[in-house]
């Protein structure tokens, strides 16, 4: 199939439609795999998980392990997590301190920085003059890059930089990460789950202000009870503190900005509310930031880097790697992001809010993986007609940012502008703009 | 009368707590916890060890107070939630009960549970296993549970988990 069967992009005519085909095909599946996953920028982790010398931490682009390390020096390096010998996964753990690592198969060693200390019974091997002439050390990611506390690799050489690929969007990272003087990291415990649908239906869910009050009911009810009969065993929630969700409210409550290659905020006003983590750091961050930057910081923002990082900043903080595992399944690995050296009671009001709404165990979250599987179930076999979520906001979408992304300098291709209940759907053109440009040559292919 | 709780009331208790979440009887279940009644079940911090301060770690679930489990049961039943109804059929199977502790009116109870679940929505049967650590309190003539742990020891979660599939 062309590429304009699975997308029907015609701005003139008013017209955004996507086939359901792109959510089932294995044909399409292969292609994002090879073309998006392993074939660009992704996001491997925070640099704060290999903080020190000889740290390192595990993790997955498309189908290959990463392994990204910290060396002696301090300097972190990206490669691929196998041994040269027979290809075995090198580093076994998530995460840890190793100055060398041992394969456990035949006790090949490397270094921190990736070169081969020793071939075990090297000189008794008979090895032939051209082994030696290979470079026996862990194969390096042709591309490692860091912005911030965000490391990104890819798997291919033929990328552009990764300042120009992140391009605008890396103010909405600032965002994130200038909320603590000493950076950004991961609260110990990590959440995996998995669901039977595929990886753009969490792409999409991000940034879909529309479901919220339609999928989240019996999450909002809780809140009014909590906040009928008050009680200290309950923890407060930023949601009560706001109404720009609500389907009542008036006047402008938020909206969306499109990036370049994929990357989408969807945001709403939230005010600096003492629901929020951040309250006790309201004062010190508008010093440091200036008041627009701080209240951005305390706005409800849901962040996609395309293709494989989602920052929620809504009911708590949630950092997320989605990894397409098939078609119809999807690995999702989730952390509460928090600002380094917040107080005790930040912390804590923030690990309790992001139980509630964002764990697979929580309030929130299951409403959410059920109704991906939901659509799931409803694509069948493919395409049988276009699907016609893409359509909100068409008339509203304009080129360029507008007043509210002007406080903080925000450069983006199209933005909308919102009152509550416009809930737009055209950020997710730019996903599809941009996966229909990685996939459309290996589609062909 | 003797208040210690023996081997016997402590596994009577553990069955019917079993029984109640097997058949969505969540009032009577929510009976059986003291109002500060704590209820965690930890993430795991790497491939060996589970978080151990809720205030610093982050855990799958955890509340204190029963006043939390009252929210989740609201949610639960309340019809609004499309992960929650249908329900999945569960049916608890607990094992290797033992009292770790026993001082006075309250005893530390270990146990070995296996949860099947089958979502009739998807068509799909899977189960979770794990450890409970009950904290039960010898309270007016009945045990109540003061605190229950539960180490998920499989803990990559398929979909959804909810307080009554766990």
């Amino acid at each position: 199939m062309a590429l304009t069967d699975y997308i029907d992009d015609r701005p003139a005519d008013g017209v955004f439609r996507v086939n359901p085909a792109i959510f089932t095909d294995q044909s399409v599946f292969d292609a994002e795999i090879k073309a998006i996953f392993e074939g660009g920028w992704v996001f491997l982790g925070l640099s704060s998980q290999a903080e020190q010398p000889h740290d390192y931490f595990t993790t997955q682009i498309g189908r290959f392990p990463v392994l990204v390390q910290r060396d002696g020096q301090g300097e972190l390096g990206a490669f691929i997590n196998a041994c040269p010998h027979k290809g075995a996964r090198l580093a076994q753990l998530r995460q840890g301190h190793a100055p060398l690592h041992v394969c456990p198969y035949h006790s090949w060693s490397f270094d921190s920085a990736g070169r081969n200390k020793a071939i075990k019974s090297k000189r008794a091997g008979c090895y032939s003059a051209a082994f030696d002439q290979d470079d026996h050390g862990l194969a390096r990611l042709p591309h490692f890059g860091q912005y911030r506390d965000f490391l990104f690799g890819s798997l291919t050489a033929d990328v552009p930089p990764l300042a120009e690929y992140l391009g605008g969007a890396v103010q909405l990272l600032d965002l994130v990460a200038d909320q603590g003087e000493a950076g950004t990291e991961l609260v110990p415990g990590q959440v995996t789950f998995t669901y039977a649908a595929n990886w753009k239906l969490q792409l999409e869910n991000c940034s879909d202000a529309y479901h919220f009050t339609s999928t989240h009911p019996s999450y909002i009810r809780v809140l009014e009870r909590r906040q009928q009969t008050f009680s200290q065993d309950v923890v407060a929630s930023v949601w009560e503190n706001s109404d720009y969700w609500k389907d009542d409210a008036t006047g402008i409550g938020g909206g969306s900005f499109s990036f370049a290659n994929g990357h989408v905020l969807n945001w709403g006003v939230f005010g600096v509310t003492p629901a929020s983590p951040l309250f006790e750091q309201a004062g010190p961050l508008a010093e440091r930031h200036g008041e627009a930057k701080r209240d951005w910081m305390f706005n409800m923002r849901n962040l996609t880097i395309f293709p494989n990082l989602q920052i929620a900043e809504n009911a708590s903080s949630q950092l997320r790697i989605i990894r397409p595992l098939a078609p119809n399944l999807t690995e999702m690995r989730t952390w509460c992001l928090a600002p380094k050296g917040e107080s005790a009671a930040a912390r804590r009001q923030r690990i309790r809010q992001y139980e509630d709404f964002f764990n697979p165990t929580g309030m929130a979250t299951p409403d959410d993986t059920v109704s991906y599987e939901n659509c799931q179930m409803g694509y069948g076999g493919g395409m049988s007609r276009w699907l016609q979520g893409y359509a909100r906001g068409m008339t509203a979408s304009i080129a360029g940012g507008n007043r509210f992304g002007d406080l903080i300098g925000l450069g983006p291709e199209r933005s909308v502008l919102a009152d509550p209940q416009l809930c737009d759907e055209t950020l997710y053109h730019s996903y599809y703009r941009a996966w229909a440009n990685r996939i459309a040559q290996e589609l062909q292919a | 009368m003797t208040t210690t709780i023996t081997l016997d009331a402590a596994q009577d208790l553990l069955h019917r707590e079993a029984h109640l979440l097997d058949t969505w009887q969540f009032d009577a279940w929510l009976d059986l916890y003291l109002p500060d009644a704590e209820f965690w079940m930890p993430a795991w911090r790497d491939e060996v060890s589970t978080t151990q301060d809720p205030d610093r770690e982050l855990s799958l679930i955890y509340y204190r107070g029963r006043r939390n489990l009252e929210d989740r049961v609201m949610r639960l039943t309340s019809g609004h939630s499309t992960a929650s109804w249908p329900p999945a059929r569960v049916l608890h199977l607990i094992s290797n009960v033992r009292i770790a502790r026993s001082e006075g009116q309250i005893a530390d109870v270990c146990s070995a549970f296996v949860c099947h679940r089958h979502d009739t929505r998807m068509n799909r049967t899977d189960y979770v296993f794990g450890r409970y650590e009950h904290r039960l309190s010898f309270e007016n003539g009945n045990i109540r549970i003061a605190r229950k742990k539960i180490i998920l020891l499989n803990d990559v979660i398929a979909t959804s988990s909810d307080i009554y599939s766990v």
